[in-house]
């Protein structure tokens, strides 16, 4: 059985798992929000720049991203902690999807909206942010929390990197003890408790913000 | 994981050429710090592992405590796996690493090595019962080992060399090969010996049993190439830890076997 310091283990290595996953969706997201304007501009260069992030993002896996910012960067002099190239990478990654995501949503609002819109005399940039942008992320809010989740998961990925977060602390202490069944058990609940939450708040925002639909 | 193995070869070579001068003195980087940042591996009972308190513990741990004590700085141990050791050490986050880290020539063209301070015995080994002989009985079979481990070259070169038809399945570290043997996957685990100390301690329902030896390797202390004063302080400090018994008594302590009167050079 597990003893309570490795328990207590697991439980701060869960902290650090959903304090990753929160650092990817704050900032990944405040990035993502950018590259979805930027990639639904008029402008044609900051859709090509955006596009371009995007597929280089999307075409390199999490894994190597994760040993690029840790070992790559600290070539190139920057020495960064496990955690901070952890976090990084994960914005880097999260960023993208999110992008992709909330440009499908902002897409997917009806043309109609933009003119009524500018019936209502709404500067451009009102429209899009007052009127166009609520509607969108409304739209996109099932993939958004749906990929949430799958951040949550591909935090267990740092674990190659050295962060002690829940997949690297529950390998450590397994490769001591020996007696995978119980600690993978034990990790996988930890798991599912994060990530249930987030498909039941999706739930309910689906639930709230459908109300034209009800 | 093919891709990870190239991004590793890749950051390495790089590494190799970029990351720090050549002829740096580490040795008094690390008296002007007063701490040495020391790799060790942690997932590798019973070298290194962490105890019920999860407090680090483990011949490699012991082995690092005694040399930043004699060193007379503070120690900071640095958690490394098998396939980055060479990473960590050529990117400057550790110093040396004390990882059962076995010297191979492969190894020798990236880092350079301190005089070996013990040695690992790498084994076939079976559960259920099966007895195997030599590296022609392996036919057929399937076998469970740890990727980028000098266990891996060894039964893959074993089974080239022999012409023997066998399957290798490579598992990222040693517990998820563990746990493969251990959930029945695989009958057949090419192992470090004292590694099965441990196991058979906690599954004494299933017991993996040697079968032959396939090599016994030196492990020393590895370090970055061209530190000649870091060097020559590891050399004397083996050479003086050998002499008076303390590296054999920490290996006595969690290998429950003594360290060989002569450890080979490679």
């Amino acid at each position: 059985m597990l003893t309570t310091f490795q328990m207590q283990a697991l439980l701060t290595a869960a902290v650090w798992t959903a304090g990753l996953s929160l650092i990817a969706f704050v900032l990944g997201g405040a990035v993502g929000l950018l590259i979805a304007v930027m990639r639904v501009s008029a402008n044609r260069v900051l859709r090509g720049i955006a596009f371009t992030y995007i597929q280089i993002v999307q075409g390199t896996p999490l894994l190597v991203m994760m040993m690029l910012a840790f070992f790559g960067l600290s070539i190139l002099g920057f020495d960064l902690t496990p955690f901070a190239a952890a976090s990084f990478a994960m914005v880097i990654y999260s960023s993208a999807y999110f992008g992709e995501i909330w440009r499908g949503g902002i897409l997917a609002v009806p043309k109609t909206q933009w003119e009524a819109a500018e019936c209502l005399a709404l500067h451009p940039v009102q429209r899009f942010w007052l009127v166009i942008i609520p509607q969108g992320l409304r739209i996109s809010t099932p993939p958004t929390v749906g990929f949430m989740v799958q951040i949550v998961k591909n935090t267990s990925l740092a674990s190659v990197i050295g962060v002690a977060e829940l997949t690297y602390t529950s390998k450590l202490i397994n490769n001591s003890t020996f007696q995978p069944f119980i600690i993978f058990s034990v990790v996988a609940v930890l798991y599912f408790c994060m990530c249930y939450p987030l498909a039941w708040w999706s739930r309910k925002l689906e639930d709230k913000l459908n109300v034209a639909h009800r | 994981m093919t891709i990870r193995n190239l991004t590793l070869a890749a950051l390495t070579a790089v590494g190799l050429a970029a990351a720090l001068p050549a002829g740096a003195d580490t040795l008094s980087d690390i008296r002007d710090r007063g701490t040495i940042n020391i790799g060790v591996d942690i997932g590798q009972a019973p070298f290194g592992m962490v105890d019920g308190s999860m407090n680090q513990t483990g011949s490699d741990v012991d082995t690092a405590r005694k040399l930043a004590e004699d060193l007379g700085v503070k120690l900071n141990v640095v958690s490394v796996a098998p396939a980055n050791r060479i990473p960590f050490l050529l990117t400057g986050k550790v110093d040396v690493v004390v990882a059962s880290f076995s010297i191979t020539e492969e190894r020798k063209k990236q880092v350079d090595f301190s005089k070996p301070y013990a040695v690992s015995e790498v084994v076939v080994a079976t559960t259920g019962g099966l007895e195997l002989s030599g590296p022609a009985d392996l036919e057929g079979r399937q076998i469970a080992v740890t990727r980028a481990s000098t266990n891996d070259t060894l039964i893959t070169d074993a089974i080239a060399a022999n012409d023997v038809k066998a399957t290798i399945v490579r598992y990222d570290d040693n517990a998820m090969t563990t746990n493969a043997v251990l959930s029945g996957q695989h009958d057949v685990y090419v192992v470090a010996q004292s590694l099965l100390v441990p196991i058979n301690e906690a599954n004494p329902s299933r017991k993996i049993e040697p079968q032959f030896v396939l090599r016994t390797y030196p492990l020393a202390i590895g370090l970055r190439k061209n530190e000649p004063e870091l060097k020559d302080w590891l050399d004397n400090w083996v050479d003086e830890n050998l002499a008076n018994g303390k590296l054999n008594e920490i290996y006595q302590t969690y290998h429950l076997s003594p360290l060989p009167d002569v450890i080979p050079e490679e």
